[in-house]
């Protein structure tokens, strides 16, 4: 099943969830051509947010991806707050809500290393462009090599785009003139 | 995080880099983050269906 990216990032915002999107689905919001079967986020670990997470999230019956059915499985801010990291099957698709990322660290870690985007009428935080490809190098996994690949050469088209951006100042030099 | 020293090119995936569709890239480039959202999210959507017509089709 495909995340549904708007609903997601609308519910945890709306919620008050402090989050970082990271993943592939940050890619994507940076311009990646690669398609992802889930939404990764690094949640801050404090009670209330745990809380507000938990809260979210319930209605939308969380489920261990991949665990059989019928497991006792309880979804609450207790759950949250005994483990850290959580790939989770959810009514709106796939989510890995990480508490911690190999590369990246904590929240408040990768929090100054994120940048605030209004987007599907909310305001969400992403992991940006060199800090995703750090991240997606410190894992070391075989399949993310492409994304990398591609992530990189954003980075290097985006940097070519801002060199050939003229200088907003001198343009409104040469305009007096 | 920040302040970290620039990446050091890896040659792994320098080689995967000289495969990658730099048109497609700048394209997203120019589009609105929601845009780019929006448009992988649908596609992916499109993809589940075909995926799941596949499974159906009499000829599996």
């Amino acid at each position: 099943m495909t995340p549904d990216i708007p609903a997601i990032l609308k519910l945890l915002a709306s919620a008050g969830v402090e989050f970082v999107l990271v993943g592939g689905v940050a890619g994507i919001a940076h311009g990646s051509s690669l398609s992802t079967r889930d939404i990764d986020v690094v949640y801050r670990r404090t009670p209330d947010n745990i809380r507000r997470l938990a809260e979210a999230l319930k209605p939308y019956h969380p489920y261990l991806r991949g665990a059989p059915a019928g497991l006792p499985f309880q979804w609450d801010a207790t759950t949250v707050e005994r483990g850290l990291n959580f790939t989770l099957d959810t009514d709106l698709g796939p989510i890995d809500l990480l508490g911690e990322i190999l590369g990246g660290g904590l929240y408040e870690d990768i929090r100054p290393s994120s940048d605030l985007s209004q987007t599907f009428g909310v305001t969400c935080r992403v992991l940006d462009l060199p800090t995703l490809i750090r991240v997606k190098r410190a894992a070391g996994r075989p399949k993310d090599f492409e994304g990398i690949a591609i992530l990189e050469a954003l980075l290097e088209e985006r940097q070519a785009t801002e060199l050939k951006r003229p200088d907003p100042v001198r343009s409104d030099d040469d305009s007096t003139t | 995080m920040k302040n970290l020293p620039p990446l050091v090119p890896d040659p792994v995936i320098e080689a995967y880099k000289k495969d990658v569709d730099r048109t497609l890239l700048r394209e997203n480039l120019k589009l609105p983050m929601e845009e780019r959202l929006t448009r992988m999210y649908k596609f992916m959507r499109e993809m589940d269906s075909f995926r799941g017509s596949a499974r159906r089709s009499p000829g599996r």
